[in-house]
C-alpha cells in the first residue's frame, strides 16, 4: 500500500485524477489568480481533510465513512472559503460557485479514501499534499495558455502586442475544456510512456 | 451494522459537527466584519471612486433603483438611469447610468458623482461595450476629465472625433442623469452659454451635418469675429458662433457658399448681420472642397450624351455638395450629389427630369465592406439603384430605400434622395427652400 501511494502521485495519479476534478480545474483555469486561489483551496481542504480522516481513521466505523468524510471535507472546504471571503474577496468573485463546490468534488474524497487506509500519518500528509500541488500545477498550466492566448492578459494585466492575435474562444467553457483535453492527453502520454517502460524493465 | 457502530457513528457525527460549527463561530466573529465590508466595497466600489475622498453611504443610500422605481420618490427618471444614491453626509449624488450608441454589444455602464450644487466631481465608465475602434477613452484619454468641475449645461464638452456615436451616446448619458437631478430638485439646473444654445440649433438648422441629431463635425481655427467653428465632416459646409456687438450668432454656410445668420431663439437674422455673412462666407471659400467636378463626371456617365453642365447655386443646408442641370438633347435634366452618412459617408448621384422624377440614382459605394458581410453579395445592386427610377417628391415615402440586414446604408440612402428632392424643388423655387 505504501508503495501504491508513493506512486500515485505521480503521472500515473495525475492520470487517474484529472477527469475526477475536470470540473472545477476547467472552471478555475480561465484566470491565473482564480488557478492560484482555487489551488491553494484544494491544497488546504485535502491536506486539512486528510490530516483529521487519517487520525480519526481507527474509530470511523467502516459503513459510516462516507457521510462523515463529506463532513469533514465540507466544513474544511465552508472554512476555507468564509477565509478566502475575507481576504481574497476577488478570487472568491472568479471562482463564484465552484468554490463551494469544491466541498462535492471527487477529488478530496478520493484522497479521503486513499488516506483512510494509510497507516503512516507522515505519507498521508504527503499524499494529500501532492494531490494538491498536482492539481494546482495543472490548473496553473491551465491558466496560463488560457489567459495568454484567450484573453491576452497575465494576472490580469493586458498583453498589448497580443491583443490582436487573441483566440477569444479559449477563455470559453469549450476552450477550457479543449486546454484541458491537452493537458490531460500530454500526461496520460507520459504516464503510457512510463509504464511501458517499466514493464520492459520489470 | 452493529448498534454499537450505529450509536458510535451518530456520536462522531455530531462531535464532528459541532466541532466545525465551533470553528466556524470563531473565525465568523473574525471574517464577518471584513466580509461586510468587501461586499460593501464591491458594491459601492464605482460610487465611491466618482466622489471625493472620505465620502460613504449608509443603509438608505439607494433612493432611486430602476427595477424597483415605484418603491422611489424620485419621478421622471429616464430609462438610461438605473440607480440614484445619495452620499451620506450630503456631498451629493452618485447616478449610474448606462448608453448606447449603434456600435454598442450591450450598454456602456456609467458611474456619475455630482456634488449637491449640482457640479461634477467625477465620472467613469464601469463597462465599455461599444466597438473598441471607436473607444473614445483611447482616442482622447482627457475626454472624460472634461466633465469634471462642470454643471447640467456642460460647457465646452463636446465629442470625440472619429468616435462620434459613443461619446455622443456617453454625453447623453451622462446629460440624462444630471437632467434626472433637476427634474426632482436635487441639483439645481446649470445655465447654458449662448454658443451652447446655437451650437445645439445647429442640427435643426444645417441637416447636413448631423446624423440622427447628431453633429457629424470636426473643430476648425477660429479667426476674426468668429468664437469657434466647425466644419461639416461630410464637406455639406461650415458653422461659426460669431460676435457683432453684445450679439453672439450662428453663422452657416452651405457647400454652395450660401450664408445664413441665427440668433439663440432660431431667428433668421441674416439680413441684420450680412458683414458677418461675408466674413463666414470667405472662410468657407478658402476651405470647401468642391465635388462639382466628380459629380459632373458622373452625371455624364450616368446619362449618355448630357452636355451644357450647369451649376446650380443652392441655399438648402442638407447633404447635398454638388448640384447641375444639364441637357441630353432637347431635354433638361437636373443632377444632385448627396453625401449622406451609413456605414461611412456614402456619395449618393441622383438625376430628375424637368418634371422631378428619378430618371438615375447611383452611389459611389453602396455598401462598405466592414459593414455587412453578405449584403454586398446579396443584393442585385443594379436592381437596387433602378427600383427609384420614376419615383417624385409626392411618391417617395422613403421604402424605396429599404435594404434588409444594411439598416446604416438604407438610411444613408434615404436622406440622400430626400435631400435631392429638397433641393430640386429649391432649383424651381430659383434656389431657394420654400
Amino acid at each position: 500500500m505504501k508503495n501504491a501511494t508513493k506512486s500515485s502521485i505521480s503521472h500515473k495519479e495525475a492520470a487517474y485524477l484529472l477527469p475526477l476534478g475536470a470540473g472545477f480545474v476547467m472552471a478555475s483555469s480561465a484566470d491565473l489568480r482564480a488557478a492560484l486561489g482555487m489551488g491553494a483551496a484544494v491544497i488546504l481542504a485535502t491536506f486539512l481533510s486528510a490530516v483529521v480522516i487519517s487520525a480519526l481513521r481507527k474509530i470511523i466505523p467502516s459503513r459510516a465513512h462516507l457521510p462523515i468524510y463529506i463532513l469533514i471535507i465540507t466544513g474544511f472546504v465552508s472554512l476555507i472559503d468564509m477565509m478566502m471571503q475575507a481576504y481574497f474577496p476577488n478570487v472568491v468573485n472568479m471562482l463564484g460557485v465552484h468554490l463551494a463546490a469544491l466541498a462535492v468534488s471527487a477529488v478530496p474524497y478520493r484522497n479521503a479514501e486513499d488516506v483512510a487506509g494509510e497507516n503512516v500519518e507522515t505519507t498521508t500528509i504527503k499524499t494529500a499534499l501532492e494531490t494538491g500541488f498536482l492539481f494546482t500545477l495543472i490548473m496553473v498550466l491551465c491558466a496560463l495558455i488560457r489567459e495568454v492566448l484567450g484573453n491576452a492578459s497575465i494576472w490580469g494585466v493586458s498583453i498589448e502586442f497580443l491583443k490582436d492575435y487573441r483566440v477569444s474562444a479559449l477563455s470559453g467553457v469549450f476552450g477550457g475544456y479543449l486546454v484541458l483535453a491537452i493537458v490531460f492527453a500530454v500526461i496520460r502520454t507520459i504516464h503510457d510512456k512510463t509504464t511501458t517502460k517499466k514493464e520492459g524493465t520489470d | 451494522m452493529k448498534r454499537t457502530d450505529l450509536i458510535k457513528s451518530i456520536a462522531l457525527l455530531l462531535v464532528i459537527v459541532a466541532v466545525f460549527s465551533a470553528a466556524m463561530f470563531g473565525l465568523n466573529i473574525h471574517t464577518a466584519p471584513l466580509i461586510e465590508a468587501n461586499n460593501a466595497s464591491a458594491k459601492f466600489g464605482p460610487l465611491l471612486a466618482v466622489l471625493p475622498e472620505g465620502a460613504s453611504f449608509d443603509a438608505d443610500a439607494l433612493i432611486y433603483d430602476a427595477v424597483a422605481p415605484e418603491g422611489s420618490s424620485l419621478t421622471d427618471v429616464p430609462p438610461s438611469v438605473t440607480a440614484v444614491y445619495r452620499e451620506a453626509s450630503g456631498l451629493g449624488y452618485a447616478v449610474r447610468v448606462t448608453a448606447t450608441s449603434q456600435y454598442s454589444s450591450a450598454p456602456m455602464e456609467i458611474s456619475l458623482g455630482v456634488s449637491a450644487e449640482g457640479k461634477i466631481f467625477n465620472v467613469q465608465i464601469d463597462s465599455y461595450n461599444d466597438s473598441e475602434a471607436f473607444d473614445f477613452r483611447a482616442k482622447d484619454p482627457e475626454y472624460l476629465s472634461t466633465y469634471v468641475d462642470k454643471d447640467s449645461a456642460l460647457t465646452d464638452v463636446g465629442t470625440v472625433a472619429g468616435s462620434t456615436y459613443s461619446s455622443t451616446a456617453f454625453k447623453t448619458a451622462v446629460e440624462e442623469a444630471m437632467n434626472a437631478l433637476i427634474a426632482n430638485s436635487l441639483i439645481a439646473e446649470g445655465v447654458k452659454s449662448d454658443d451652447q444654445l446655437l451650437m445645439e440649433l445647429l442640427p435643426t438648422i444645417f441637416t447636413g451635418m448631423s446624423n440622427n441629431g447628431m453633429m457629424q463635425t470636426e473643430e476648425i481655427e477660429a479667426s476674426g469675429n468668429m468664437l469657434s467653428g466647425v466644419k461639416a465632416l461630410n464637406d455639406s459646409g461650415f458653422a461659426y458662433i460669431m460676435t457683432e456687438g453684445d450679439a453672439t450668432l450662428l453663422v452657416a454656410v452651405n457647400a454652395f457658399g450660401t450664408g445664413k445668420v441665427f440668433d439663440v431663439e432660431g431667428n433668421d437674422v441674416t439680413d441684420a448681420h450680412a458683414s458677418l455673412v461675408e466674413e463666414a462666407k470667405a472662410h468657407a471659400d478658402a476651405n470647401q472642397t468642391s465635388y462639382e467636378e466628380p459629380a459632373v463626371a458622373r452625371f455624364e456617365k450616368l446619362m449618355e450624351g448630357a452636355a451644357n453642365m450647369q451649376p446650380l447655386p443652392l441655399d438648402t443646408f442638407s447633404s447635398v455638395v454638388a448640384a447641375n442641370s444639364f441637357q441630353v438633347g432637347e431635354d433638361t435634366y437636373y443632377g444632385f450629389c448627396a453625401r449622406s452618412y451609413g456605414y461611412d459617408i456614402m456619395d449618393v448621384y441622383v438625376v430628375l427630369d424637368a418634371s422631378g422624377a428619378i430618371v438615375k440614382t447611383d452611389a459611389k459605394k453602396l455598401f462598405f465592406d466592414e459593414e455587412y458581410f453578405n449584403v454586398d453579395d446579396d443584393v442585385d445592386q443594379p436592381a437596387y439603384k433602378d427600383s427609384f427610377t420614376g419615383l417624385t417628391q409626392d411618391t417617395w415615402t422613403g421604402d424605396n430605400a429599404l435594404i434588409a440586414g444594411a439598416t446604416m446604408t438604407s438610411n444613408a440612402m434615404q436622406q440622400a434622395v430626400t435631400d435631392a428632392f429638397e433641393a430640386f424643388q429649391a432649383v424651381q423655387n430659383g434656389g431657394t427652400v420654400e
